[in-house]
């Protein structure tokens, strides 16, 4: 097991490097704004952008500007500064990261009490009334895209705009609010929101997998053995049939600690790491770019990583060399 | 048919008509707007009543570009700036034409034939924490030359002041990585109140004018210049002023109250004194909450809210319109000063044929590229490019124009459209050419609406159009901005004046002498040597009346000429909560936060 995680860390590190490089590669091979013109504002002659151009190191070539950057990174852990704020990549993605990771856990957490016992119900009793009514009720949410989703939950619940039942904070909330308990009151709805469709794919997933668990000699053989249908379901068959689960979760965790989270981010105005990575694409402010990259890669990487370990626990069959 | 059933036929025919009759009637209208029938004017003063105290929340989409005034050069930061810096002559909300005395006491002197300019410094006036101490005239000279730096690069400072005398010589020296501020030889102080600006040229009323912007503020050096050695400079992050609010700090200066792109913290001042201002400051704190990706949203949240206002963004037009109907009293639409129009590219053909550009105006559905941002509630149907309340405004016709045919109807004329064309030499008129044309639009919002409403009208007159949308930045940046793209129509493109004078609008954007290869703002390229050397004359013109009448004069033939399409002089919306007493600075049609307060605070 320890040579396994040492070989997947390695592997982990060269992922980042060809991430980073793919990025460079993307920012100078498609068009996109020059950072040194939206530097230097709207009356500057082109003298005036080459010299900014230059202290920003936007005029050396690609592989210099990358090796640079590599250096830094790997000696100083420095991800450079903005080219629009001249503030530390570092600090803004530290700055943005509280939020995201709230709102992350706190959906993940949800679709996971609700999604996984849902499809535990859907899958012991298939084809019944219940199976059904939950299955189109999660192509629906699976369906619905979270911006819209979002909106109509705001137009809905929002305490300042709410049409039908206005209980929840609205939009903004987030920053309005100075301590632990008012940050997670306004992201009852964001949660409710981020969690619905997940809730959904893991209600299907769970459902899909225990059934097929639930056919397998080994289950017969438990029920055989005269344990209740009650062990045989939530200690053998739910156990091995989680496996896809874990997987997903690791997988879905880390793609929204990434950022994958924008749209939600976007229509509650979360300040999180969605939002920045999207304002910094708009205004081609690389360093912002590769350092959210790098760090979403690492939490992708690192849950991935994490998966893959509970899966040795999780089922007996599986042994890492 | 039986005769029953041809009277009901009949009948009904008469109602269907008469309701065509009543909707061409009603909404749109033949005319453009005038000011007179904006319905929601703007309030430039405090009411009498105002009370001091509460915090206001502005919500903004995005961030400021820089809080460092040396870089900072965007409306939305303005009105941080107006808050906290203060500069030597600055603009009262009730003041367009003049800036006023701020920091300077009293008028300038103006001698030698408008090219020295002399200010005298008030006393008393205090940096905030933690530098503390009085300014002096150094401060104003520092400020205006660590503009110079790559790490700072005021965006204005060379087409402004760049006639003082060893400016030239001053930015080679700044060169590329330059950490010191480079010693510009015409700005003197002979001692800590005075300060002297030489220039080679008489430009003094438009430096001074110039002076009203964020360079115009003082700068610490012997603070400032730790900062001002890193590239780019983080004095942004440390930044003091004299204004009636700072930006929240520790003790050793560096800010806390600012996190890009989530929010900035104002808070009161300590070393302010009122009796040295003409700002009223009421409000304790202004909380800048940014992000709202969403403006929908957040406008409904600051009309049925408390306390909030909008900050860079203007109400949706559906908001916009609720806003109008439903919440009256909290919006006003203040005139900006600036134009919006869809730039022809004058050297690709077939539009460097005068008369096919007559005939691409004469066809435009100004009307309809109105609606796009939401119709007559935003604003008058340009006519030419000078803005409403701007020297030179009336001088080149005013609301009703210039009097050239191809710009007569808002509503657009084909057939006088169609004549042009003629003779431009397509006898269908008709464009009957191969060539593709390129337009780059904005991707998404108002932007992309507006240039899809002229790309019908210009595939109706017979043009291939390659329509390419992208981001806004690489619009501007990639695109519209650099000649060597060839990009052939730029629906989104307008000017936003700098200060109340019509050089800052015509210049850049008309003149052949600034057409540049990079940030190209002379988009349609127009070059004409009579309009480019009737520019630099009323360059030099300083007395009012006649630089009015010149740049008046300019705007006349500049539209003559048809490279762009004038289509809006539009109003910013300003929105507020119920208990919020908004007031609007007209200088730049935003909240003014030194002037606005709370009806219970």
């Amino acid at each position: 097991m320890r040579r396994y995680i040492a070989r997947r860390v390695l592997w982990g590190v060269a992922l980042l490097f060809i991430c980073s490089a793919v990025i460079f590669v993307i920012f100078y091979a498609f068009p996109s704004a020059d950072p040194a013109t939206l530097r230097a504002g709207r009356a500057a002659t082109p003298e005036q952008i080459e010299r900014i151009r230059h202290s920003l190191g936007l005029d050396e070539p690609i592989y210099t500007q990358f090796w640079l950057y590599m250096k830094n990174l790997v000696l100083h852990f420095d991800l450079g500064f903005s080219y629009q704020s001249n503030v530390p990549v570092t600090t803004l993605i530290l700055d943005r990261l509280p939020a995201t990771a709230f709102l992350v856990v706190g959906a993940a957490i949800l679709w996971l009490a609700v999604g996984i016992p849902v499809g535990i119900v859907s899958a012991v009793r298939p084809r019944s009334l219940l199976d059904r009514t939950t299955m189109v009720t999660t192509l629906a949410l699976i369906s619905a895209p979270v911006f819209w989703l979002g909106l109509v939950a705001l137009y809905l619940f929002a305490d300042d705009v709410g049409q039908l039942l206005p209980i929840f904070p609205g939009i903004g909330s987030y920053i309005e609010a100075n301590t632990f308990l008012a940050k997670a009151e306004s992201l009852i709805l964001p949660w409710i929101v981020l969690a619905a469709a997940s809730a959904a794919i893991y209600a299907r997933y769970m459902r899909s997998s225990l059934i097929d668990t639930m056919s397998e000699d080994y289950i017969r053989t438990a029920r055989a053995k005269g344990l209740s249908e009650r062990r045989v379901v939530m200690r053998h068959g739910v156990r091995s049939a989680v496996t896809p689960i874990v997987t997903l979760l690791g997988l879905d965790i880390g793609t929204l600690l990434a950022g994958n989270a924008i749209l939600t981010e976007t229509v509650f105005n979360i300040p999180g790491v969605g939002r920045l990575v999207a304002t910094s694409i708009e205004r081609a402010d690389l360093p912002v770019i590769q350092g959210v990259v790098l760090f979403g890669a690492f939490f992708i990487i690192t849950f991935n990583l994490i998966v893959d370990i509970a899966y040795a626990y999780l089922d007996p069959r599986v042994r890492y060399e | 048919m039986g005769i029953q059933s041809l009277r009901t036929v009949s009948l009904l025919l008469a109602v269907v008509m008469a309701s065509i009759g009543l909707a061409a009637c009603g909404g749109g209208g033949g005319e453009g707007t005038s000011a007179s029938q904006n319905q929601f004017p703007p309030v430039n003063e405090a009411p009498t009543s105002a009370k001091k105290g509460g915090t206001l929340t502005v919500l903004a989409s995005g961030d400021v570009d820089y809080l460092d005034p040396g870089a900072g050069y965007y409306q939305f930061t303005y009105m941080v700036d107006f808050a906290t810096q203060r500069t030597l002559v600055s603009w009262p909300p009730n003041e367009i034409e003049t800036p006023q005395p701020d920091l300077a006491e009293g008028e300038p002197k103006v001698t030698d034939g408008g090219k020295t300019v002399t200010f005298k410094i008030k006393k008393g006036i205090k940096y905030s924490p933690p530098v503390n101490r009085e300014i002096k005239s150094e401060d104003f000279k520092y400020a205006i030359e660590r503009g110079l730096l790559p790490g700072v690069a005021t965006g204005y400072l060379a087409p402004y002041l760049g006639d003082l005398v060893g400016f030239a010589a001053a930015e080679e020296a700044a060169g590329e990585t330059g950490a010191e501020a480079p010693d510009i030889p015409g700005i003197t102080t002979p001692d800590d109140r005075t300060l002297v600006l030489k220039f080679t040229k008489p430009v003094a009323a438009i430096a001074l004018q110039a002076l009203s912007l964020p360079i115009g503020a003082p700068v610490p050096e012997e603070y400032a210049k730790q900062f001002d050695q890193e590239s780019p400079s983080t004095y942004g992050q440390h930044l003091v002023g004299t204004g009636p609010y700072m930006v929240e700090n520790d003790s050793s200066g560096k800010l806390t109250g600012y996190t890009p792109g989530k929010e900035i913290k104002l808070v009161r001042n300590p070393n302010w004194d009122p009796a040295t201002d003409y700002r009223p400051a009421y409000l304790d704190a202004i909380d800048i909450h940014e992000g709202f990706g969403d403006t929908a949203s957040a406008s409904r949240k600051i009309l049925t809210g408390e306390s909030q206002v909008n900050g860079d963004f203007a109400p949706d037009p559906p908001v916009l319109k609720e806003a109008s109907q439903k919440y009256k009293e909290q919006l006003m639409l203040a005139p900006q000063g600036g134009n919006r129009y869809i730039a022809l590219n004058t050297t690709i053909p077939p539009f460097n044929d005068i008369n096919v550009r007559k005939a691409v105006l004469a066809a435009s559905d100004r009307e309809a590229l109105r609606l796009t941002r939401g119709g007559e509630l935003v604003g008058p149907i340009a006519t030419h490019f000078i803005p409403p309340e701007m020297p030179g405004f009336e001088q080149a016709g005013g609301y009703e124009g210039t009097g050239l045919d191809f710009l007569a109807d808002p509503g657009g004329n084909p057939k006088l459209a169609a004549s042009y064309m003629k003779k431009a030499g397509y006898p269908s008129g008709k464009y009957t050419g191969k060539e593709n044309l390129l337009m780059v639009s904005d991707d998404t919002g108002v932007g992309r609406k507006t240039a899809e409403v002229e790309l019908d009208t210009l595939q109706k007159l017979g043009f291939k159009v390659t329509f390419r949308p992208v981001t806004h930045d690489t619009m501007y940046t990639r695109f519209c901005n650099v000649p060597k793209a060839d990009v052939a129509i730029c629906p989104n493109v307008g000017w936003l004046k700098d200060f109340n004078d019509p050089q800052t609008i015509l210049d850049p954007t008309f003149n052949g002498e600034a057409i540049q290869p990079v940030n190209n703002s002379n988009w349609p390229q127009l070059n004409v040597p009579k309009i480019n050397a009737a520019m630099d004359r009323a360059k030099l013109i300083s007395d009012p009346a006649k630089r009015a009448k010149a740049w008046g004069e300019i705007d006349t033939m500049v539209t003559e000429q048809a490279p762009a399409v004038p289509w809006i002089w539009d109003y910013f919306p300003s929105i507020a909560s119920k208990n919020v007493a908004n007031v609007v600075n007209a200088f730049n049609g935003d909240t003014d936060l030194s002037f606005t307060s709370l009806t219970n605070p």
